[in-house]
C-alpha cells in the first residue's frame, strides 16, 4: 500500500511553514544556502569538507573564486548550525589531524553531519549593494553518505520489484561468489510459510554479510542497497533493518515470511528513506557528488562497471521530485550539481583532462537528465588536499610526467608513474594491469603557511556551486 | 593508429628513481622568474611563437612593388639632389660645403634613429598581436599534448617581459605567480592572467575612454566653429588611442598609431564593439532627443559616442589576451554618462 501523496503534502506543508519562519526571523537580511556533499565510501567527503572550510576561513588560495579575487570578500567564521538534531561536522579535530606534526588522513565520517559557515562580503550587484553594503551568506554544509542516495530509488519500487532486481544482480559475476551463502539459504526456505522472527533475522544477517563483502571486495563494488544495512548509524539491530529480498511472487497466505519482509521493507522506506528525503535531501540547494574514479580504475573493468551502475542509481533522485506537480509546493530544489573526480593529485597534472573526460562519460546519462530538469551540471577533476607534485623524469629515452609524494605507510618520497588514462577510453587496450594509483600521505608542514590547505580546483568548484550567491 | 604503435608508446605503471626527477615547468618557470631581468626584446619566447595574427588582410603584391619602387625612386632623386647641393655648396665656398655636409649628416642620423624607434614600437605592437593569437590558441585548445606542456608558462613569461618596468602591474604578476601551481593547465593559467593582470588594466582603460568621450562631447558642444571641433575630435581620438595602447604596454610610435588607426577604421564596424542595430538605433534616438534640446549638444553627444567606439576598438586591438564573451567592455555606461551630459551642462 502506498499513500505517498499525503506524506508529501505533509512534508511540503511543514517546509512552507519553515520558510515562512525564515522570512520573519531575518531571512531577508541573511541568505542561506545548503550545500550537500556526498559520495560513496572513500570518495573523500571528509577531507573535502575540511579543506573547503579551511580554505574559506583563510581565503588565501582561492584565485578562481570571484568574490575573493575581486577583493569583495571580508571574512568568514563558523557559526552554530540550524538543525540541532544533526551531529556537527567536527572540522577542528580533523584539521588538527591533517596539520599535526605527524599528518594523518582523518577518520571517515559515519552518517550525516552538518556545519554552518557564515561569509561576509560586499555585494557586486547594484540592487543588493544599495540595500546592504555588506551581505552575509550562511553556508550550511550537509555531509551524508552516498549510500543513502542509493536508497532513494527504492521509493518507487515495490518489494517484489526490488527483490527481483537485487537477486538478478547478486547472481551475476563478480557478486555471485560473495552471495553464495545467502542465496543458498534462500533456496532452503519457503516464503509462504508462517513468519518466524528467527528466520527473518537469519536472512537479514546473511544478506548484510553479503553487502559487507561487496563493499570490502577487491573490485570495490559500489552498488550497495539498502544503504543502512552497512551504515546503520543509530539503527543497528532495529527490526527495520531485518529483512532481505525474497525470490518468487507474493504468496496468498497471510502472515507469511514474505508478508513480514514486505512490511518491513515498506517501513524502511517510510521511516528511513522518506525521512531522509524530506528532512535533508529535499532541502538542499546545491549538490556536489564526489566520485573516486581512480579507485574504480584501479580495480579494473568490473569495478568500473559496478560504479557506473551505482552512479546511475544514485543520480536517479536528482531527477525525481523536481518535475512533479509538487515542485512549486516543495519550493526549493537543487539547481546546480557538480560531479567531481576526487584525488586528482594521484595523477600527473596533464592527465586531469583525461580524468575529466572519463567522468563525463560516466555521468553522461544522468547529466542529460538533470539538465533536462533545468539544473546546471558540471564535471571537474579536483583534489581537496594536494599531497603530491607533478615532476618530469626520464625513462628509456622518454620524458615521463610522474607524481612525487610520500606513499601511505612509508616515510620517504617516491616518484610514481601511475599509468596514463587514454583520452577516449577507460582502459588502454590490451593491458593486464594498466594502472597503479597509490594513496599518498598528507604533506608535512601544512600549518606553516596560514593560507588554507593546498588543493586542486577547489576554488573553481566553489565558484560553480556558490558563485552566484556571492555576487 | 595501429595496435602496435600504441603498445610501443605504452609504459607500464611503475615507481622511478626520485633523485632523477625534476620539477615540472623547470625551464618555463625559469623564464617567468628571469622575466623582469631579461632585456625587453632579447630573443623573447614570444618571438619564437608562430605569428598567427600578424596581418589580417593579405596585402596586394603589386601594391607592395609599387610602394617599394616609388620609395626607391624618391630616395634616388633625393640622393641626386643632395649630391648636387653638395657640389654647388663646395663650388661656392668650403665653409658652406662643410655646413651642408653637417646638416645632411644630422638629418640622416635623426631619421635613422626615428626609424629604429618606430621599428621597435612596431615590433612591440606585433608582439602583442602574437600574444593575442597564442592566448586564443591556448584557451581553446582543450588538451595539451603530453610531450609539450608549459605553453602557458611561456606565455606568462612573455607577458611578464612585456610589462617589465611597470610597477603598477608588478603586484598582480606576483599574485599570479604565487597562485599558479603545477596542477593548473594552460587555459586556467590564462584565465588567471586575464583576471588578475588584465582586469585592472581594463578598468583603467575604460575610465580613459570615458574621459575622452566626455572631453570630445563637451568640446564639440562648446566650440564656436565646426573646424575647431573637427580638429579637437581628431586630436583627442589620436591621443586616446595612444593612451590606451600605452596602458596595455604597446607604446606605439607615429607609424604604430597610424597603423592602429587604420586597423581600427577597418574594425570599427565589425569588431565586438559594434553592437546590434538596436543599440545603434537607441544611440541615434538618444542623440536626436538631445538634438531637440540643442543641436550642438546633440552633435557633442554623437561625437562622444564615436570617440567611445574608437576607444573601445583600441582596447580590443591592444589587449594581449582577447576579451572573452563575459568581460568585453560595453558602451552601456558611456552612453548613460553622455546622455546625462546635456542635463549637467544646461
Amino acid at each position: 500500500m502506498r499513500v505517498p501523496i499525503f506524506n508529501d503534502l505533509y512534508d511540503a506543508g511543514s517546509r512552507l511553514l519553515g520558510r515562512a519562519g525564515d522570512l520573519v526571523s531575518g531571512g531577508i537580511l541573511e541568505q542561506d544556502v545548503r550545500l550537500g556533499v556526498t559520495g560513496l565510501r572513500r570518495a573523500g567527503k571528509t577531507v573535502f569538507v575540511t579543506s573547503l572550510v579551511d580554505n574559506l576561513l583563510k581565503a588565501g588560495r582561492l584565485p578562481f573564486l570571484d568574490v575573493v579575487s575581486s577583493g569583495r570578500f571580508q571574512a568568514s567564521r563558523l557559526r552554530p548550525q540550524p538543525d540541532a538534531q544533526v551531529p556537527r561536522f567536527e572540522v577542528e579535530q580533523r584539521l588538527a589531524e591533517l596539520t599535526g606534526p605527524i599528518p594523518r588522513w582523518p577518520k571517515e565520517t559515519q552518517g550525516i553531519s552538518q556545519l554552518r559557515l557564515s561569509m561576509r562580503y560586499r555585494p557586486n550587484a547594484v540592487l543588493k549593494r544599495t540595500v546592504q553594503p555588506v551581505a552575509t551568506l550562511n553556508l550550511d554544509i550537509v555531509d551524508y553518505p552516498g549510500e543513502w542516495l542509493l536508497d532513494l530509488p527504492l521509493l518507487h519500487q515495490s518489494f517484489a520489484e526490488w527483490s527481483a532486481l537485487t537477486l538478478e544482480l547478486a547472481g551475476r559475476a563478480p557478486r555471485d561468489e560473495l552471495s553464495v551463502s545467502w542465496r543458498g539459504w534462500l533456496a532452503t526456505i519457503d516464503t509462504a510459510a508462517p513468519a518466524e522472527e528467527e528466520q527473518a533475522r537469519r536472512g537479514a544477517a546473511l544478506f548484510t554479510d553479503y553487502l559487507h563483502a561487496c563493499r570490502r571486495s577487491d573490485n570495490l563494488l559500489s552498488l550497495i542497497q539498502p544503504g543502512r544495512f552497512v551504515e546503520p548509524g543509530d539503527m543497528a539491530n532495529a527490526p527495520l533493518l531485518t529483512f532481505c529480498p525474497l525470490p518468487g511472487d507474493r504468496p496468498r497466505t497471510r502472515g507469511s515470511l514474505w508478508a513480514l519482509m514486505e512490511d518491513r521493507y515498506e517501513a524502511y522506506k517510510s521511516k528511513v528513506v522518506r525521512r531522509f528525503f524530506a528532512e535533508h535531501f529535499a532541502r538542499l540547494d546545491r549538490q556536489i557528488v564526489l566520485i573516486d574514479v581512480l579507485g574504480a580504475l584501479n580495480s579494473g573493468p568490473a569495478g568500473m562497471a559496478d560504479m557506473k551502475r551505482a552512479l546511475e542509481l544514485s543520480l536517479e533522485p536528482f531527477r525525481h521530485g523536481s518535475s512533479s506537480w509538487l515542485d512549486w509546493l516543495l519550493g526549493r530544489k537543487i539547481d546546480r550539481v557538480l560531479f567531481a573526480a576526487t584525488k586528482a593529485d594521484h595523477v600527473a597534472s596533464h592527465q586531469h583532462n583525461s580524468l575529466r573526460h572519463l567522468l563525463d562519460r560516466l555521468v553522461s546519462d544522468a547529466r542529460a537528465g538533470i539538465r533536462f530538469e533545468g539544473a546546471r551540471v558540471e564535471t571537474m577533476a579536483i583534489a581537496a588536499l594536494k599531497s603530491t607534485e607533478t615532476v618530469v623524469t626520464e625513462h628509456e629515452g622518454r620524458q615521463l610526467r610522474c607524481v612525487r609524494g610520500v606513499p601511505l605507510g612509508r616515510d620517504r618520497p617516491t616518484v610514481l608513474f601511475p599509468g596514463e588514462i587514454p583520452e577516449d577510453a577507460d582502459f588502454p587496450p590490451g593491458q593486464e594491469r594498466p594502472y597503479n594509483f597509490m594513496a599518498f600521505q598528507p604533506p608535512a608542514d601544512l600549518a606553516r603557511e596560514a593560507r588554507g590547505l593546498p588543493h586542486i580546483r577547489l576554488d573553481q568548484a566553489m565558484q560553480f556551486l556558490l558563485g552566484d550567491y556571492l555576487e | 593508429m595501429s595496435e602496435r604503435t600504441r603498445d610501443r608508446h605504452w609504459v607500464p605503471p611503475m615507481e622511478l628513481d626520485p633523485t632523477r626527477a625534476a620539477a615540472v615547468p623547470a625551464a618555463e618557470e625559469e623564464a617567468i622568474i628571469a622575466g623582469p631581468l631579461a632585456g625587453p626584446l632579447s630573443g623573447s619566447a614570444a618571438e619564437r611563437l608562430p605569428a598567427l595574427l600578424a596581418e589580417d588582410r593579405p596585402r596586394s603584391r603589386f601594391g607592395r612593388w609599387l610602394a617599394g619602387s616609388v620609395a626607391a625612386l624618391v630616395l634616388i632623386a633625393l640622393g641626386f639632389d643632395t649630391w648636387d647641393l653638395f657640389n654647388r655648396a663646395f663650388a661656392t665656398s668650403a665653409a658652406l660645403g662643410v655646413l651642408v655636409a653637417a646638416a645632411v649628416a644630422v638629418a640622416g642620423g635623426a631619421a635613422l634613429a626615428m626609424l629604429l624607434r618606430e621599428l621597435r614600437a612596431l615590433r612591440r605592437l606585433r608582439k602583442i598581436e602574437e600574444l593575442r593569437g597564442e592566448a586564443g590558441r591556448l584557451s581553446t585548445e582543450i588538451v595539451t599534448k603530453a610531450g609539450e606542456p608549459g605553453h602557458a608558462e611561456r606565455f606568462a613569461g612573455s607577458l611578464t617581459r612585456l610589462y617589465e618596468g611597470r610597477p603598477d602591474l608588478t603586484p598582480a604578476l606576483e599574485r599570479v605567480r604565487d597562485h599558479v601551481t603545477d596542477a593548473h593547465d594552460d587555459a586556467e593559467i590564462l584565465r588567471l592572467l586575464d583576471r588578475e593582470v588584465m582586469g585592472p588594466l581594463d578598468r583603467r582603460a575604460y575610465q580613459t575612454v570615458l574621459r575622452a568621450s566626455r572631453d570630445t562631447a563637451v568640446a564639440t558642444a562648446l566650440s564656436p566653429a565646426a573646424v575647431v571641433d573637427l580638429a579637437v575630435v581628431l586630436w583627442r581620438n589620436l591621443k586616446l588611442v595612444r593612451e590606451i595602447a600605452a596602458l596595455y604596454g604597446a607604446r606605439p610610435g607615429y607609424v604604430g598609431s597610424l597603423r592602429l588607426l587604420r586597423r581600427m577604421l577597418a574594425n570599427l564596424a565589425v569588431a565586438g564593439v559594434a553592437e546590434s542595430a538596436h543599440h545603434v538605433a537607441v544611440e541615434a534616438l538618444g542623440g536626436s532627443i538631445a538634438a531637440a534640446i540643442s543641436t550642438r549638444m546633440g552633435q557633442g553627444v554623437i561625437n562622444g559616442l564615436l570617440t567611445a567606439r574608437v576607444g573601445l576598438t583600441a582596447m580590443h586591438l591592444c589587449r594581449p589576451i582577447a576579451f572573452g564573451p563575459d568581460n568585453r567592455p560595453s558602451m552601456g555606461q558611456i552612453r548613460k554618462e553622455l546622455l546625462s551630459l546635456p542635463k549637467q551642462v544646461l
